[in-house]
């Protein structure tokens, strides 16, 4: 009941933020045409892909580090919980990029210019895709579960780089971020509530489809370790008649 | 458990020791690094012109070649370390002879000095092919030294993690190539600086810093890589 509130809640949320992303909002000065409202989304994407990233590397940690079950194996729902943040980081990875191409287009005129922060999520991209061919390269679950955590581990201590080293390397023509160097937050006042709301819209967001997706992949590893039973019942049901026939 | 510093320090040394032994036998990394090193910079070479990139240009674009050609040298031999011992299944007995701390730090001095050889190498030649002057050569050398040691730390634990798995040579790249890139960019601003005679400015104390942070997390990762 109180999760069917809350994803009823989440829905209206998301629709109040979409209906005052296009007609409370104002639109932001020297931005082209309505260019300026895809900001409402295209930020929060890049931060709920952000907040995957960083889950999925706590998420990791937990399951190296963190308590075992009482049979001394490392806890799988941390190993589902990092596969889910991953997969999910991948979703609003690739909706950021493309909602920041296309405002790159309208505005700077090309798809893609090597922004600092489009090499950040670009770079953000391919590591979620090598976490994940790593998981289809091992066969073992549990080796798979470990290799995966560690690899997701050491992408969490070179994160800190990309976020300080390279927007300092090339130079920028992205637009100052909501609260910049000096720590004064430059916006209208109406833009930014709907920016803030969206943030905590699409934070929800990800943490909803974070916990449908663990949910899934849990039920998933069920239905596997039940499959050799299943597969082998039909089998031996099928060689009975073949049997009295000979 | 833990065990007396001397003792770690003799396994580490010991592994150390084996990796170049057995490097020594079959001169299997020796001749791939070095080899495909040199196979790069004559293509490059070659494709920029029998007198170098245009003349001004040189020093923005030239850096970036030089760090591909260390990169992709590397990703062709170093992860054979420990493919090796996975394929020869002596994988069991070095779990049962060294820590995992004192494995890794053996394999990483023993990348350490085939990355050292292979930029002592491509270095000069480097150099004397794309007719560079360098303007501060201290500075170049302290690059090539801390992007080495990142590289090499980064790839040493990568190449534990694919060991492990299938296809793994196209994995390495696959898996090392975002892990390693802050440190290619601070590496090419670095040796930008070398060849046009800019300053460092934050950018070797970064490079130093991210070494400092593959070098921690390799050695806290690793045990739980090496050992199920």
């Amino acid at each position: 009941m109180k999760r069917t509130a809350f994803t009823w809640l989440l829905w209206l949320w998301i629709a109040a933020v979409i209906v005052g992303a296009f007609d409370y909002a104002p639109l932001a000065a020297r931005f082209i045409g309505q260019s300026s409202r895809i900001l409402f989304f295209h930020v929060p994407m890049a931060w709920a892909a952000f907040t995957a990233f960083v889950t999925a590397g706590v998420y990791s940690l937990r399951y190296l580090f963190g308590a075992r079950q009482p049979d001394g194996l490392r806890d799988p729902r941390h190993d589902r919980a990092a596969r889910a943040a991953i997969e999910l980081g991948l979703l609003f990875g690739v909706l950021a990029t493309v909602t920041g191409a296309i405002w790159s287009r309208i505005m700077w005129g090309s798809w893609w210019n090597w922004d600092p922060r489009q090499t950040s999520i670009v770079m953000a991209l391919i590591f979620n895709g090598a976490y994940l061919a790593l998981r289809d390269a091992v066969e073992d679950a549990e080796k798979r579960a470990r290799l995966a955590a560690a690899y997701a581990a050491l992408g969490l201590a070179v994160t800190p780089f990309f976020f300080f080293v390279v927007p300092r390397i090339t130079f920028s023509l992205h637009p100052e971020p909501v609260i910049n160097a000096s720590g004064r937050v430059e916006m209208e006042s109406r833009m930014l509530q709907v920016l803030l709301a969206s943030g905590a819209g699409f934070t929800a967001l990800f943490f909803w489809l974070h916990r449908l997706r663990t949910g899934l992949l849990a039920l998933a590893d069920r239905a596997l370790a039940a499959a050799p039973r299943a597969a082998l019942a039909p089998a031996a049901a099928s060689r009975a008649p073949v049997a009295s026939t000979e | 458990m833990s065990r007396p510093a001397s003792t770690w320090t003799r396994e580490a040394a010991a592994v150390f020791a084996k990796e170049w032994r057995c490097e020594l036998r079959t001169r299997y990394a020796l001749n791939t690094l070095a080899l495909f090193a040199i196979n790069t910079l004559v293509v490059v070479s070659a494709g920029l012109g029998p007198l170098g990139a245009v003349r001004g240009q040189s020093g923005e674009t030239l850096p970036v070649l030089l760090w591909l050609i260390l990169l992709f040298a590397a990703a062709a031999g170093l992860p054979r370390s420990f493919v090796h011992e996975e394929e020869t299944q002596t994988a069991t007995a070095l779990r049962l002879a060294a820590t995992p701390s004192a494995l890794f730090c053996g394999k990483l001095a023993y990348a350490l000095t085939l990355l050292a050889g292979l930029e002592a190498l491509v270095g000069p030649l480097f150099l004397a092919v794309m007719n560079l002057e360098v303007a501060r050569p201290g500075l170049l050398a302290a690059t090539l030294a801390a992007g080495g040691f990142g590289l090499a730390a980064g790839s040493t634990l990568v190449a534990a993690i694919i060991a492990q798995a299938r296809g793994k040579g196209t994995l390495f790249a696959v898996l090392s190539f975002p892990v390693l890139l802050p440190l290619l960019l601070l590496s090419v601003e670095l040796t930008r600086g070398a060849f046009g005679g800019g300053p460092p400015g934050m950018a070797l104390i970064q490079l130093i810093l991210y070494d400092g942070a593959v070098t921690t997390a390799g050695l806290m990762l690793f045990p739980v890589v090496w050992n199920p």
